[in-house]
Order: C-alpha cells, then sequence, then structure tokens
C-alpha cells in the first residue's frame, strides 16, 4: 500500500468534485427541460428544476413524433451486423499476424495502423461516390459496409490478449493433426472471447454515436439514432423541450451498457492504449 | 513415413496450406481496407487536379483547385478556426491527465467519480450539441450562472458574437473529449509497477516528483499518442460547429466544407481540401515518428 498524506487525499477529493462539478453543470439543466411544460419552458430559468418531475408528456410526445424507435431498430440491425463481421475479421487478423511469419508481413501491418491517420473525411469525397455507383446510398447497407473494416485499435486489442495465449497451445494441435482451420475456430477463437467483449463495447458505443456516416449516407426513410435525433432537432419547429426529452431517451441504452460494463470500458481502451 | 524432424512445430501441414490459410484469413480485410481507404485516398490526389463533379466527364484543370483554396479568405480563416480547437486540446490534455494521476489509487467513491467522469465520452455529437446549446445560449445556464453570481458584465451572446463563437464552441471539445485521453492515460498508469511508487516514498519523493520523474517518463509513449489524436483530430473537427452552428457565423471547418462541397456536386474542389487535411495529418505523425523514436 502506498503511502498517501492526508493533505493530499483532501486534494484529491476536492479536485475529484470539481471535475464532476465540471461534467454535470452542463447536463442538469438538459433534464429539467424535459420534464418542463412549454410554457414551463419559456417563463423559467434553464437552472430551475421542474415543477413537477413525473411530467412525461415530452417523453411520450418525443416518441411518436420522432421516429425514435424505429431509428432504434435500424441502428440495432446496423451494429449487430456490422460489428459482428468486424469482430470476426479482427480476429482473423490478429491471430494471422500474430502467429505466422510471412513475406508482406510489415506491409499488411502497417497499412492496417496507417488507417487510424487516414482521416474518414478525406476518403468519403470517393468512396460517397463509389456507394453511389453501386447504388448502396439511402439504404443502410452503405453503413454496415463501411462500419465492417478492421480497425488498428481493435487490432491491438487483440494482438495484447494473444500475448497470453500461449503459442504452444497452438502447435499442441497442430502436431496431433489439427489443421489450420480449425486450430483457430475451435482452440483459440473461443479464447479470445475477453476481447471481443471488450471490442464490441469499445466499437458498439462507438458506432452507435457516430454521426458522420450516416448522415452522409442515409435519409429520411432509413436513419439511425443520432440522425433521427438530429433531423428532430434540425426541424426548428420542434420545442426544446421535446429534444431534451429525445435526448435522455437516447441516453438510456448507452447508460445502461455503460452501467454493467463499465469495467470492459475502462480495462479495453487501456489495453489498446498501452499495447500502440 | 515421416521423421519427427519434418514434421516441425506447425505438424504435417504443407507450406501450401499454410498459405492458403494466412492468404484466407488477411483477404477480405484487406480488401476493404485497399477499397475503402486506399484507393479513395490516391483517387483523391487524382480527382483533385480535375473539375470533376462526381458524374460525366472529368477535365483536368492543373492546381487550379489548390489555387481557389490558398486565395479565398473565407477557406483560409477555416484553417484558422482549427486553431482554436488545437488550443482547447491542451486544457484538455492536461486535465485528463492529472485526473487519470489523481484517480490511479485505491480510495472511497472511486467507482462513483469513474463513473461520472467517464460520462461525456458516452454521448454523441447531437447530444453533446443540444447540451450546449442550453449552456451557451442568450438566456442558457452560462448566462444565468454569470448572472448568479452577479458578474452580468461578464455575460455575451455567446454563439451569436463573431469573436466569441469560435472560441465557445472549441471548448466544447474539452468537456467532450477529456474522456478517451483520460482512460488512456489511466490504463497506462497502471502498468506502472507499485514498487517504484513505493520505492519513491522511501526516498522521500513529493507527489509532484513521482509525476514528473515516474508517471511522465513512464507513460511518455501514450503521452505523444494523444498529443498526435488531439492535433490531428482538431484538422477534422466537424460535428459540433456543424450541429450547433451548420458552419455559419464564422465557423466553418475544412470538413464542413468537404461536405458542403460535395453535396453542391463540386467533388474536384471537395477533393483539393481532402487531400490538403490527408498532408497536414501525415505532417504531423511524420514530426511525431521523427520525435519519438521507437524505444
Amino acid at each position: 500500500m502506498i503511502y498517501e498524506s492526508t493533505l493530499y487525499k483532501v486534494i484529491r477529493y476536492v479536485f475529484l468534485v470539481l471535475a464532476s462539478i465540471f461534467v454535470l453543470v452542463p447536463l442538469i439543466p438538459l433534464v429539467f427541460m424535459a420534464f418542463k411544460t412549454g410554457e414551463e419552458y419559456s417563463s423559467t430559468s434553464v437552472l430551475t428544476p421542474p415543477s413537477n418531475w413525473f411530467n412525461f408528456y415530452n417523453f411520450g410526445y418525443a416518441l411518436r413524433v420522432g421516429h425514435l424507435i424505429k431509428a432504434f431498430l435500424t441502428t440495432a440491425v446496423i451494429l449487430v451486423i456490422s460489428l459482428a463481421i468486424q469482430i470476426l475479421f479482427t480476429c482473423m487478423v490478429s491471430y494471422v499476424l500474430h502467429r505466422f511469419d510471412f513475406r508482406g508481413k510489415k506491409v499488411v501491418q502497417t497499412a492496417f495502423t496507417l488507417t487510424m491517420f487516414i482521416p474518414v473525411v478525406a476518403t468519403q469525397t470517393l468512396v460517397f461516390r463509389m456507394m453511389h455507383a453501386v447504388k448502396l446510398v439511402n439504404t443502410m447497407w452503405s453503413v454496415i459496409i463501411l462500419y465492417a473494416g478492421v480497425g488498428i485499435i481493435g487490432i491491438y486489442i487483440m494482438l495484447n490478449l494473444l500475448d497470453n495465449v500461449t503459442k504452444e497451445i497452438d502447435e499442441a494441435a497442430w502436431i496431433d493433426g489439427a489443421s489450420f482451420q480449425y486450430t483457430f475456430w475451435a482452440i483459440v477463437f473461443p479464447l479470445m472471447r475477453p476481447a471481443c467483449t471488450t471490442l464490441l463495447i469499445i466499437q458498439g458505443i462507438a458506432l452507435y454515436n457516430d454521426f458522420y456516416i450516416p448522415n452522409l449516407y442515409l435519409n429520411s426513410n432509413v436513419q439511425t439514432f443520432t440522425v433521427a435525433l438530429y433531423k428532430f432537432y434540425g426541424s426548428m419547429s420542434t420545442p426544446f423541450e421535446i429534444v431534451s426529452a429525445a435526448i435522455l431517451i437516447g441516453m438510456i441504452p448507452i447508460l445502461i451498457v455503460f452501467i454493467t460494463l463499465q469495467k470492459y470500458i475502462y480495462n479495453g481502451i487501456a489495453a489498446g492504449a498501452v499495447k500502440m | 513415413m515421416l521423421k519427427i524432424s519434418e514434421i516441425g512445430k506447425e505438424g504435417r501441414r504443407s507450406k501450401r496450406e499454410r498459405a492458403l490459410f494466412i492468404i484466407l484469413f488477411l483477404c477480405l480485410p484487406l480488401l476493404h481496407l485497399l477499397i475503402f481507404s486506399y484507393v479513395p485516398i490516391i483517387g483523391n490526389f487524382i480527382v483533385s487536379f480535375t473539375d470533376w463533379k462526381g458524374f460525366g466527364d472529368m477535365k483536368f484543370i492543373g492546381i487550379r483547385n489548390y489555387k481557389k483554396l490558398f486565395s479565398n479568405t473565407e477557406y483560409i480563416s477555416m484553417f484558422k478556426n482549427c486553431l482554436w480547437y488545437l488550443l482547447a486540446a491542451i486544457p484538455q490534455l492536461v486535465f485528463a491527465f492529472f485526473l487519470a494521476v489523481i484517480i490511479n489509487g485505491k480510495f472511497r467513491g472511486l467507482n462513483v467519480f469513474k463513473g461520472i467522469l467517464i460520462l461525456p465520452y458516452l454521448l454523441n455529437g447531437v447530444i453533446v450539441s443540444t447540451i450546449f446549446i442550453i449552456f451557451f445560449q442568450n438566456n442558457g445556464s452560462l448566462n444565468a450562472i454569470l448572472e448568479g453570481l452577479h458578474l452580468n458584465g461578464l455575460t455575451h451572446k455567446w454563439l451569436q458574437d463573431l469573436k466569441l463563437v469560435n472560441p465557445a464552441i472549441a471548448s466544447i471539445s474539452i468537456w467532450r473529449y477529456y474522456g478517451m485521453n483520460f482512460i488512456m492515460f489511466f490504463g497506462a498508469l497502471q502498468t506502472i509497477p507499485t514498487e517504484l511508487y513505493e520505492a519513491a516514498v522511501i526516498d522521500g519523493c513529493t507527489k509532484m516528483q513521482e509525476i514528473r520523474y515516474i508517471s511522465i517518463p513512464y507513460i511518455r509513449k501514450v503521452l505523444f499518442i494523444n498529443i498526435i489524436l488531439s492535433i490531428s483530430g482538431s484538422i477534422q473537427v466537424f460535428e459540433i460547429p456543424y450541429i450547433m452552428m451548420n458552419g455559419s457565423n464564422g465557423t466553418l471547418t475544412p470538413v464542413i466544407q468537404i461536405q458542403q462541397s460535395m453535396y453542391d456536386n463540386r467533388v474536384g474542389f471537395a477533393a483539393a481540401l481532402s487531400v490538403l487535411v490527408f498532408v497536414i495529418v501525415l505532417i504531423v505523425i511524420t514530426l511525431q515518428r521523427l520525435l519519438v523514436k521507437d524505444d
């Protein structure tokens, strides 16, 4: 146990409380607003709590008008398909990079590493034209395909895990006559599950929150939750207290995921960062 | 009959089988990478020298797109806007670092603080934008707080004042993005063996000395990655100024302009701007690689 002076302990709490205030102050008026009536919103300060905390009118209205439920379902379908492909691909690439030496390995590694620095935007001018040419714009497939790519953070997380899975396991299987395919799918892949969970959560949050790609590729018939929220909010006719309620609804899934899986988020990003 | 020495580490698997396996596992992800990252980057470079509209013929027009970029003050000012975001990255990283240092320990309430402090990282751009419209609007919380503190002189029309709007919305990125840096720093700090700190305490080090001589050197690499990500992020700012202001009121950024040019069928120009953004990011990374040699 490291010795910590009382002064340090006090400073730590003061600092953390101030930091928490910094985080929460901008959020609180949003929560207030979601429970206020339109009249209350225009007549009271944003810092005044709502008179009735059980006024759920705004939430009901937001759900009815904003196509939020449909957008939720679309987002869910996009995420499930693209994350499944992405995670599978990430496992496969990482396994090959970790376990085998082959000609061109350095090139493959560098190609994946460099993507971290290729701005998504810098590629979309032409990718958009490609998607347009194959008629995938305004369908969820354009978004799914773009999300299915293997990212370097994912590779780092997997490599970090594979460091702890001894190669002797593979070698034993090979000598016993197992094929490369069988060794991977039946023996190593199941051992990669914790890293898959981590990647699932990190990418799940990132893709659920992504705005640029779905905003570029999807229109009002098919939209993700972020885009639905944006369209909702962009139409000036929507009262602000309704938008606030819609936002609180949008925060629910992410908070549930977070509260149950907080540990993985911290550990996962940390694992990725350390490997870099 | 095979001899043991011929079986080798990979059993009786042949070289051909091995090659096939590697190719099979890499081909689709690599194809994706090629089509959606590398082909567009190279394609952009070519298209940036043409007047392509996104359909029809392409006419080679030399460096006219680039000339346009550098001659129009509006386009130059959008790169200047990025500097505000770069400036905001400094307090963002410092805050994230000290937060990580201070939370790295065991004490009561640790998980509650961890939960609160990670909140902004979980929210999407539309949510963050709405939160900060409420915060910065004329009758919003910032002005209400200032009035409550009897600092009426400091209240402003934050989003309408041309001098204040960019620093105001750039400061949002501190709130929005510090969480990512914080988790990365925190993760890196956890890899430092506690023996180092114990030795430091025995030697009579102060907390600041510990940070200076143990924490910072130990997580130098992660620090640099975060700096690089912040720099390359500030040139790619999009969501907050786009959602909050639609790039109006002098809040245009290169990425918003790329998107608008795409919608206006000026793909050649959008490509030139994309190339410029890419080159800037590339320069930043090269500098980083030169500054921090692999350990």
